[in-house]
């Protein structure tokens, strides 16, 4: 049974990613929330920091990768969240789905999401904190996809764990924090480096170390997350 | 001290703690488990006197015994403790490990009370070594912490088992916890090597030396007997912990019958070894 | 070589290239270890199971 059918698999991660992405955009109001709760932490950062143009340019891709860890946080919380209000997730494995179709469609489903958050900050970041981008967008663009896909595999499979327990809105972050540093450190580094051109061509090791990080968690989810939500 | 007796006390400490780790994986499978009949009260307490006495005589040899260091002064001493306890915390973290992958394989409520036990343990040894590692950077770089890629590392690991043992404290299903813990704990452990080299690459830029090349052959042989006191600790730790979380687990689930818990065959021995 | 040259910066902070003293960083460590090993090993005495998750539990 194991990879016999890696067509129907492939068909089970489209049909539920369509339907995880059709209840995103009909429920666009906690969307809209989402968005502007990543706004209003990247605002908060030059307040917290005060108006010294020089710092918040220096420190704008730290930043940018904090406000997306927290936002993260809210949209990974709600994607199990929407699943049980419903007992959808029984539903969906007594269709019988593959659960690592589900794994696969959710993780995509919330690496899409902050991706679309990350496209939207970047430009507001950009006219906040005074930051010039040195390199081309196609950099930015692979720097910001690495890292939330980084943040949402792994995380995919603590919300699903999460979302079960006491005090979910605790052990969420508490479980996924210190997990997700070696790819925040990353993944801001790089949109340093982006920001800020990159003489001593390190950007290469930290395209490196992002692409472990997701093969391994990547990999982690699709074998463990079966484990997770059987019964 | 002669040579005769270095060697004495190189080869008796070993052999001490290995005969301990031993005793303490068959009272682990004999006395451990709830209702079980075995007297282990004076292997115990020989065990528990024995870690004790190597413990006092490590300690005296690295306060009293050993040189000072060529370049460290005297300060050096606190690696007697602290590497140690950064031994002990590793090694309970690779059997947590194992635990964990061995609960997923095999269903068994000793895996997952072992799993208990590594973490909690392998915490304790952990928090103190780095509090010892901080203590040991405030003479050595003038601050308590300097963003060492050790220190840093260690720090964030900690912050990651603090996180399995909140997660194992909000489950209440005993089954579910032993799952999900087991996928966090595996998780968890990958992420340890990860850490180190991203901390490591972040921190390139000016990298501090932080153990001391020169070593004296009487360091090496303090060092080997404190880290064989602790290990003999670790074990009685671990044994203790064990068994508590055994009952634990019993007192949890109400029908025994149900329990996989006397599941035969030497699963356990084989992660404590 | 490389050892060396890491550790100039250091000795250099150190001034006479060997750390005088530091009893009390020394005596705080061990005291500390002990304390966290015997405080842990007093948890377990109190945790440990026998006296009345025996019979009264469930």
């Amino acid at each position: 049974m194991r990879g016999a059918r890696p067509i129907s698999l492939l068909k089970t991660v489209g049909v539920l990613l369509a339907k995880d992405l059709l209840i995103e955009w009909r429920t666009r109001a906690r969307l809209n929330a989402l968005i502007f709760f990543a706004l209003a932490t990247l605002l908060l950062f030059s307040f917290a920091v005060g108006p010294d143009t020089k710092v918040l340019a220096r420190n704008a891709g730290g930043y940018l990768w904090l406000a997306l860890l927290f936002a993260s946080v809210l949209a990974l919380g709600e994607s199990f969240r929407v699943e049980q209000e419903n007992l959808t997730l029984d539903g969906l494995r007594l269709a019988p789905a593959d659960a690592r179709a589900i794994f696969l469609s959710k993780a995509m489903g919330n690496a899409l999401l902050l991706m679309l958050l990350g496209a939207l900050l970047i430009p507001v970041m950009v006219a906040l904190y005074g930051v010039t981008v040195t390199m081309g967008l196609g950099s930015f663009a692979a720097t910001v996809t690495l890292g939330c896909m980084a943040i949402s595999a792994p995380g995919t499979v603590y919300s699903a764990i999460a979302s079960n327990a006491r005090a979910r809105d605790v052990l969420l972050p508490l479980l996924l924090f210190p997990l997700i540093i070696p790819a925040l450190l990353a993944a801001a580094k790089a949109t340093s480096l982006v920001l800020q051109g990159d003489p001593m061509n390190q950007l290469g090791s930290w395209y490196g170390l992002l692409i472990g990080f997701n093969l391994i968690y990547w990999g982690l989810g699709f074998l463990l997350f079966p484990r997770v939500i059987e019964d | 001290m002669s040579d005769l007796l270095k060697t004495v006390l190189q080869v008796g400490s070993a052999v001490a703690a290995l005969a301990s780790v031993g005793l303490g994986v068959w009272l682990g499978v004999k006395w451990a488990p709830p209702r079980s009949r075995v007297n282990a009260r004076p292997v115990l307490l020989g065990m528990a006197a024995l870690a004790l006495a190597l413990l006092v005589l490590g300690n005296w040899m690295g306060l009293v015994w050993t040189p000072s260091e060529r370049e460290m002064g005297d300060v050096y001493r606190i690696i007697y403790v602290h590497v140690p306890a950064m031994w002990m915390a590793m090694l309970a973290l690779v059997v947590n490990f194992a635990c964990c992958v061995g609960y997923l394989l095999k269903t068994s409520w000793k895996t997952d009370a072992l799993a208990e036990a590594t973490a909690e343990v392998g915490l304790l040894f952990g928090t103190y070594g780095l509090v010892l590692g901080a203590i040991w950077g405030k003479p050595t770089w003038g601050t308590y912490w300097d963003w060492d890629p050790r220190l840093t590392a260690m720090a964030i690991m900690l912050v990651t088992y603090v996180a399995y043992m909140a997660l194992r404290r909000f489950v209440e299903d005993p089954e579910k916890r032993a799952v999900w813990s087991s996928v966090v704990g595996i998780i968890s452990f990958v992420n340890l090597p990860i850490v180190w080299f991203s901390v490591k690459w972040w921190r390139s830029l000016h990298q501090v030396q932080s153990t001391p090349k020169t070593v004296d052959p009487d360091m090496t042989l303090a060092l080997r007997v404190n880290a064989w006191a602790s290990l003999i600790l670790l074990t009685l730790f671990l044994l203790h912990r064990y068994r508590t979380a055994l009952a634990t687990r019993e007192a949890e689930v109400a029908l025994p019958e149900a329990l996989p818990t006397d599941v035969p065959g030497p699963n356990r021995a084989s992660e404590v070894a | 070589m490389i050892t060396a040259l890491t550790l100039s910066p250091l000795l250099a902070q150190v001034g006479s290239g060997r750390i005088q003293g530091g009893w009390e960083y020394i005596w705080a460590a061990y005291i500390i270890a002990w304390a966290s090993l015997s405080l842990y090993a007093l948890s377990l005495w109190l945790r440990r199971p026998g006296q009345a998750s025996h019979d009264s539990k469930e």
